[in-house]
């Protein structure tokens, strides 16, 4: 796959204070990754970096495609965006339609289907002022993808949502990543984990993990498969393996690679085709990773 | 061009949701219609509130309507510039103080266009405002005083002024594009008061000055001006306004980075 941003030796430094220090790194076309690490990590630098709002001190930012003006095929979604609070919803995506190089009939309609797609189809001809904190979060991800860019940056895009807010986001998301490449911060894992195909791990303003999810998962966690017996003797055959946490009479219990074969499972499943009655893959948690990594030395 | 227009109608969006196109107009329509009444029935004013001493008597010097336009761009000197610096001293320094023109500067804007729709807004609003409290003025100068300025006179004094008020709101503008909101305000009213009270002490020594259009202007109302100091003046203010619109697209652009984000 092409790549869409490449990313070279990015440093951001301030007076005695190196807030993004050297990042490398690419995203292919079509991925979503995400940008993790601890409150002043240098993430949302990184972004700002990339949308054009920071000058870096040094290293190299190249988008693929056309000599134009970058801007054009970036939207930015900040982690708090704010609005003119006197413009109506649809006045403002006409303003972020128009700066963003849309012109003519398209852009009605493209405000329209826009904010009817990020559900504020109804809230158009509303002040802006009044709006809730999950309905400027959505009216912020509208004037990002107004334009249909080719990269989206999103800042904490779903931090200040309720729980079904961020919901229908990510679904959005994910929608949105069948065109657009995703660059996204967040601190919430379990999003980062449903919708990542590429983890960048910050710390102090240094990238000390990068790489796809299984890849990182695999480094760091000890993947295996849960099976549940129904027998509990059963399970006590596969000496070595830790009772699942889940199960209250130990019956399930987690089998990794290097403490019983898999052919040894399956041979017990076909001589006792009713003793096994779930078996499933389980991995890792991000959240635990995330504290293995912020925390390696 | 096209982005001079979003960036205009925004503006003039902001000015009438703002109601800055109202109370600002209102201020100066209001000085305009308090000189002349004032300065007309001052006697009465005097002997009605004054306490003054039985017997006493004085007498004011008759008024003409020159004088009462000078008077009350005296006023708009103070007042008035005030008023503006006020009206306009947020807005480059407040879009990005409160992170509104981060959503603008992400995108592939022209900072010309972003700075000259805000100049356009400003200058047209501030000129219209001094226009509309001169005008305010002129009915009643009409009716209360016989000596009244001739017609083309008054619009040669309409036209110079307004020079001396783009000067000003570009001097707001390009501060409020170089420093926070705070910090543009003293900015600018320190360089508009200082430089009058320069041009008050020293000013006989020079005549080409922007500080200078005020009397120039006034000069049309009593007697008609020195053309070529004008011309200076006006050639220097003209000069200076050309290179604050600079500035202040060049620290548009560079300061775009201090946006709250």
């Amino acid at each position: 796959m092409n790549a869409v941003l490449e990313v070279s030796a990015l440093t951001k430094q301030y007076d005695g204070f190196r807030a993004v220090d050297g990042l490398t790194f690419s995203l292919a076309e079509q991925t979503a990754t995400a940008l993790i690490g601890p409150n002043g990590s240098g993430k949302t630098t990184t972004l700002s970096m990339l949308a054009g709002l920071l000058r870096q001190s040094s290293g190299t930012i190249r988008f693929s495609g056309s000599g134009k003006d970058p801007r054009s095929a970036i939207g930015f979604l900040p982690q708090y965006p704010k609005f003119f609070p006197w413009m109506t919803a649809i006045e403002y995506m006409e303003l972020a339609a128009g700066l963003s190089g849309l012109g003519g009939r398209e852009v009605r309609t493209a405000c329209e289907k826009t904010l009817g797609f990020v559900g504020l189809g109804e809230a158009g001809k509303k002040r802006i002022g009044g709006f809730s904190g999950g309905m400027k979060q959505r009216l912020g991800l509208a004037q990002a993808i107004i334009h249909r860019p080719a990269l989206l940056l999103l800042d904490e895009p779903v931090s200040a949502l309720d729980p079904a807010g961020r919901r229908e986001v990510m679904e959005m998301l994910k929608e949105l990543g069948e065109s657009s490449t995703i660059l996204y911060s967040t601190h919430i894992l379990n999003d980062a984990e449903e919708m990542t195909d590429q983890l960048l791990f910050l710390r102090n303003g240094k990238l000390i993990e990068q790489g796809p999810l299984r890849e990182v998962r695999e480094k760091y966690g000890d993947s295996g498969y849960r099976v549940l017996f129904r027998d509990p003797e059963a399970a006590e055959r596969f000496a070595g393996a830790a009772p699942w946490a889940g199960s209250a009479d130990g019956s399930a219990v987690m089998i990794s690679g290097e403490e019983v074969s898999m052919q040894e499972l399956l041979r017990y499943a076909s001589e006792h085709p009713e003793g096994i009655t779930d078996i499933g893959r389980s991995s890792v948690r991000l959240e635990e990773i995330f504290m293995k990594v912020v925390e390696k030395p | 061009m096209k982005q001079f227009g979003l960036f205009l109608g925004k503006e003039w969006r902001e000015q009438a949701r703002s109601f800055k196109l109202v109370w600002v107009p209102l201020v100066f329509i209001f000085f305009g219609a308090l000189e002349p009444l004032t300065y007309h029935f001052l006697p009465q004013i005097l002997e009605s509130v004054g306490n003054m001493p039985e017997g006493s008597e004085f007498t004011l010097p008759e008024m003409t309507g020159a004088d009462v336009y000078a008077s009350l761009t005296g006023q708009y000197q103070t007042v008035g510039l005030l008023v503006l610096v006020l009206a306009f001293m947020g807005s480059l320094s407040g879009e990005r103080k409160s992170g509104t023109g981060t959503l603008l500067y992400v995108r592939p804007i022209s900072y010309a266009a972003y700075y000259m729709s805000k100049w356009t807004a400003a200058v047209l609003l501030a000129a219209a405002s001094l226009w509309l409290g001169y005008g305010m003025a002129a009915t009643y100068i009409v009716q209360l005083y016989d000596d009244m300025p001739g017609f083309s006179d008054l619009i040669l004094f309409l036209l110079v002024m307004a020079v001396w008020i783009i000067f000003v709101v570009t001097l707001t503008l390009t501060a409020s594009a170089a420093l926070p909101t705070g910090g543009a305000a003293g900015a600018a009213l320190g360089i508009l008061f200082i430089g009058m009270m320069i041009d008050g002490l020293v000013g006989t020594y020079w005549t080409w000055s922007p500080w200078k259009l005020q009397s120039y202007g006034l000069a049309y109302l009593m007697g008609g001006p020195d053309t070529g100091d004008l011309a200076g003046a006006l050639a220097v203010t003209s000069v200076l306004i050309a290179v604050l619109v600079m500035c202040g697209i060049l620290m548009a652009r560079r300061n775009a980075a201090k946006a709250r984000v």
